[in-house]
């Protein structure tokens, strides 16, 4: 039984797995930082399209991720292996810690707290608290990745691990959706006063969103860093993190291919018209504006009705 | 313990000096169906909803099995075995009518924290479990046509049918019916009457607000009267009929279909 | 003392600022539940707008009382039927779609605003005329305080107080109440809805239009992208008095310009932005829906 969703999405997984096959190396890294900008997009899905919480500071979770890593390595000599745990770790440590006395913030209010946090943040990189994070230079001579006396070194080993960190997250998210977790969070969306009157615990599952989405943010940011072999703050401030909120709505929040094609529309399509330099951004926020009014749900919306097939048996 | 599961007493409630609730005391028998009725505005959801604890009343106690909950959490109610539904229908609307259901099992899920990340076996048996028990309720309350449908495209009748069906899939022990009639036609009203007596036959205590006096007398083992937030008379069906108190108050207002 | 009261004034003259342009995204708010991000971006418009006025109307330098009136009537009049336009195009289609799809819809405003401005009036920093204003300067016992800095603020005290008295007293004024508070209901006494939101916006948009022309004489430099940084604060201080309440972005305006005049004065301008988010995390944990804003219970 194979329905079109699932064709597109085998159709898909093959195109993206021949795909360093054919581009060059300008091109390989689009994609290499597309796999890792959808990452990072499905997992502020997480905490927007799925909790429903007004997230606007997703960027923060994402340059976390990517300092932990660049820290560990460029001032502590950590190899890259050593600092993924705690580039996942860090991220969601930060987020319980600040976003577990403002979760019960209503919905815009919550949304300028957590841009709050993202300038903070910025600003602790900028002013180089204690010498560690470099200053608005960042730091730089990130290492590769070594395991066993190999180096995944050149641009196609990025790509790939990319790829696979993307697999990771659909896994994660798929079983998500399929699990009380993913559903709760859906119910607090929708509505939170009945999902509390069917005894979900509304603090406990929008924090469990955001410590969730912080998690897989980080490890987007670690592999970005490498990706670059440097950091500096300006790849994780607000209108990074206004990037990552568009996409998940523009594309469908809470829709897996629709955070995909987001991604696609929000980041792959403005480099493919790098030459219309000046009057890019222009056109783009017409596009933003026109795709709002034409699908209000976002280009490739969320569809309910995932339930097993034993109970569908007696629909008409 | 007594013979009585839920003993509200001297409750109070007051919104910005406004009382809504004045000093209202009830108690409620195990296995009993619970009536309460009162003109519109007299503050019967407003007691529904200190009882499932979406507001907190200033004054009282509220005992569930001897325990003060007066002021807990919603969900930490919901979690005792006290489900509800709403007068104004609050499902939600873009999700299918099983995900709906599947929402009553939140608390019976035996789900670990990991489990939202990585499926185990015993995740798999309780997943399972769960869908199985709100394919039982969709039989139960002639749902099962409707499983993928997102419940907010369903007629008034049904969607209150779903509604009963997610309070009923948490397994509650006091399960708040308020206004299930409200926008019934006599046919819904008659399978109702007859759904809510075999929920009873399941071992269910049910307090329930209904302006249908034929279903709520015909229904109901004991009822309360409420005017302005208080109590103003209580008893067996047959007693409340005819009470003088009560007719002069159903009198005294003007309409009778709509709650505040 | 000398810092503390020269902070003052300036405090207060940036919170003027912040002020008016708040209360275009707490009105917006009010009556759509929108956060009009867009509107940061109209102010820095507004700027530039008034640049091409002044050199349109009077060449390079001419002062007098005339003139500025023109350039900020002209101004307002431009900005207000942008913002109109805006509504028009870019919100009306959106308000039974989902909150934050309109939200998306803003922000692509707010680059579609931005970018046009930058393509009209070039990526460089323009100068403001030094001569809108006299330079006159007044010391009063070590405080410093310009001509400028005078007529911001007792032109936005005006415009405050007047707004208030509009809000309050009018018709119109009622009318908006109303809508704020229940569109359908609002609608069935007879109310034009689209009539009020229009009017909002021309409010609104006028207001940021004369913060644009202030902080254009204030700080003379106007680059085509300060309308985030201006309309990220005027944002946080309409959150701070609670978003939608008019006096509260009032209040929250004048807060903020002073908190940073005085963070800036004595601890630090590395750290400011850092000090007034945990101001607004902080007064947030303790008054969720900020100073003024009230807390409304969900109907059940």
């Amino acid at each position: 039984m194979m329905n079109k969703t699932s064709l597109i999405a085998i159709a898909l997984l093959v195109f993206m797995g021949f795909f360093p096959l054919f581009v060059d190396s300008a091109w390989l890294a689009v994609g290499t930082t597309f796999l890792v900008f959808s990452v990072v997009a499905l997992s502020q899905d997480i905490i927007l399209g799925r909790a429903g919480v007004f997230h606007m500071g997703h960027a923060m979770f994402f340059g976390l991720g990517a300092y932990t890593t660049a820290i560990l390595n460029v001032n502590f000599g950590l190899p890259i292996l050593a600092t993924w745990a705690p580039a996942v770790l860090v991220p969601m440590l930060v987020a319980f810690v600040m976003v577990a006395p403002i979760i019960h913030l209503r919905g815009d209010y919550l949304l300028v707290a957590t841009i709050g946090f993202n300038i903070i943040f910025i600003q602790v990189l900028e002013n180089d608290i204690f010498g560690l994070t470099g200053g608005p230079n960042g730091l730089f001579g990130i290492d590769v990745v070594r395991v066993l006396g190999f180096d995944f070194s050149s641009q196609t080993h990025m790509y790939y691990m990319a790829f696979i960190l993307l697999g990771i997250t659909l896994f994660i998210m798929r079983n998500l959706d399929k699990s009380k977790f993913g559903r709760a969070m859906f119910y607090i969306h929708k509505d939170e006063i009945a999902a509390q009157s069917m005894g979900i615990n509304v603090r406990y599952f929008k924090l469990y969103a955001f410590i969730l989405g912080a998690g897989i943010a980080g490890a987007a940011g670690s592999m970005f860093s490498v990706q670059y072999s440097a950091v500096s703050p300006e790849a994780f401030n607000v209108t990074q993190s206004i990037m990552f909120f568009t996409i998940v709505l523009v594309g469908g929040s809470a829709s897996l291919p629709g955070v995909l094609i987001g991604t696609f529309v929000m980041f792959v399509l403005p480099e493919m018209f790098r030459e219309f330099e000046t009057a890019r951004y222009l056109v783009f926020g017409v596009a933003m504006i026109l795709t709002m009014i034409l699908r209000p749900r976002g280009i490739w919306p969320v569809r309910f009705g995932n339930i097993p097939d034993f109970l569908k048996k007696g629909v008409k | 313990m007594s013979e009585y599961i839920l003993e509200i007493s001297h409750v109070s409630k007051y919104f910005q000096g406004l009382v809504a609730i004045n000093d209202l005391s009830m108690k409620v028998k195990k296995g009993q169906i619970y009536g309460i009725i009162g003109p519109n505005g007299a503050g019967k959801t407003t007691l529904f909803n200190c009882i499932t604890g979406i507001y907190r009343p200033e004054i009282g106690q509220i005992l569930w099995k001897g325990k003060d909950i007066k002021g807990s959490n919603p969900y930490k109610i919901a979690e005792l075995g006290i489900l509800r539904t709403f007068q104004t229908i609050r499902l939600f609307a873009e999700m299918s009518v099983a995900e709906n259901i599947m929402s009553g099992r939140h608390i019976k899920s035996k789900q670990r924290w990991y489990n939202g990340v990585i499926p185990t076996p015993a995740y798999v048996r309780d997943e399972k479990a769960n869908w199985e028990k709100v394919g039982e309720l969709m039989d139960f309350f002639n749902l099962t046509e409707y499983a993928t449908i997102p419940a907010g495209d369903l007629s008034y009748g049904i969607q209150r049918r779903i509604e009963m069906a997610r309070a009923l899939a948490a397994e509650p022990e006091l399960l708040i019916l308020d206004e299930p009639a409200a926008g019934l036609n006599e046919n819904e009203t008659l399978e109702l009457t007859q759904t809510i007596r075999k929920i009873q036959e399941m071992g269910v205590t049910i307090m329930m607000i209904e302006h249908d006096m034929e279903m709520v007398m015909s229904l109901s083992e004991y009822i309360t009267v409420i005017n302005f937030g208080a109590k103003i008379s209580e008893g067996v069906p047959s007693f409340v009929q005819d009470d003088p108190v009560v007719i002069e108050a159903y009198i005294g207002s003007d309409e009778e279909d709509e709650d505040e | 003392m000398d810092i503390f009261l020269q902070q003052m004034v300036n405090g207060l003259t940036i919170g003027s600022l912040y002020a008016l342009v708040a209360l275009g995204y707490t009105m917006v708010y009010g009556v759509m539940r929108l956060i009009n991000f867009a509107h940061g971006d109209l102010v820095a418009f507004s700027a530039f707008i008034g640049l091409s006025v002044y050199a349109q109307i009077f060449g390079e330098s001419v002062t007098s009382l005339i003139a500025v009136i023109t350039v900020f009537v002209f101004t307002a009049a431009i900005v207000a039927f942008v913002g109109v336009l805006l509504e028009r195009l870019a919100y009306r289609p959106l308000r039974t779609a989902p909150r934050l799809s309109a939200v998306v819809s803003a922000l692509g405003a707010g680059l579609v605003i931005q970018n046009s401005v930058m393509l009209i009036w070039g990526p460089n920093m323009k100068i403001f005329p030094s001569n809108l204003f006299p330079a006159t300067i007044w010391e009063i016992g070590g405080i410093v305080i310009t001509f400028t800095q005078v007529m911001i603020l007792g032109l936005s005290s005006v415009l405050m107080v007047g707004l208030y008295f509009f809000i309050h007293q009018t018709k119109i004024g009622t009318a908006i109440r109303a809508v704020a508070i229940d569109q359908d209901a609002a609608k069935l006494m007879g109310i034009n809805v689209n009539r009020i939101v229009m009017i909002i916006f021309i409010i609104g948009s006028s207001l940021g239009a004369v913060a644009g022309l202030f902080i254009g004489t204030y700080y003379r430099g106007v680059t085509f992208d300060m309308g985030w940084m201006y309309g990220l604060n005027a944002f946080v201080a309409a959150i701070m008095g609670g978003i939608g309440n008019i006096p509260g972005a009032m209040l929250g305006g004048l807060l903020l310009g002073l908190f940073n005049a005085m963070i800036t004065g004595y601890i630090s301008t590395q750290w400011a932005e850092t000090f007034t988010f945990v101001l607004l995390i902080a007064i947030l944990v303790f008054r969720p829906t900020g100073i003024l804003g009230e807390t409304v219970a969900e109907k059940v």
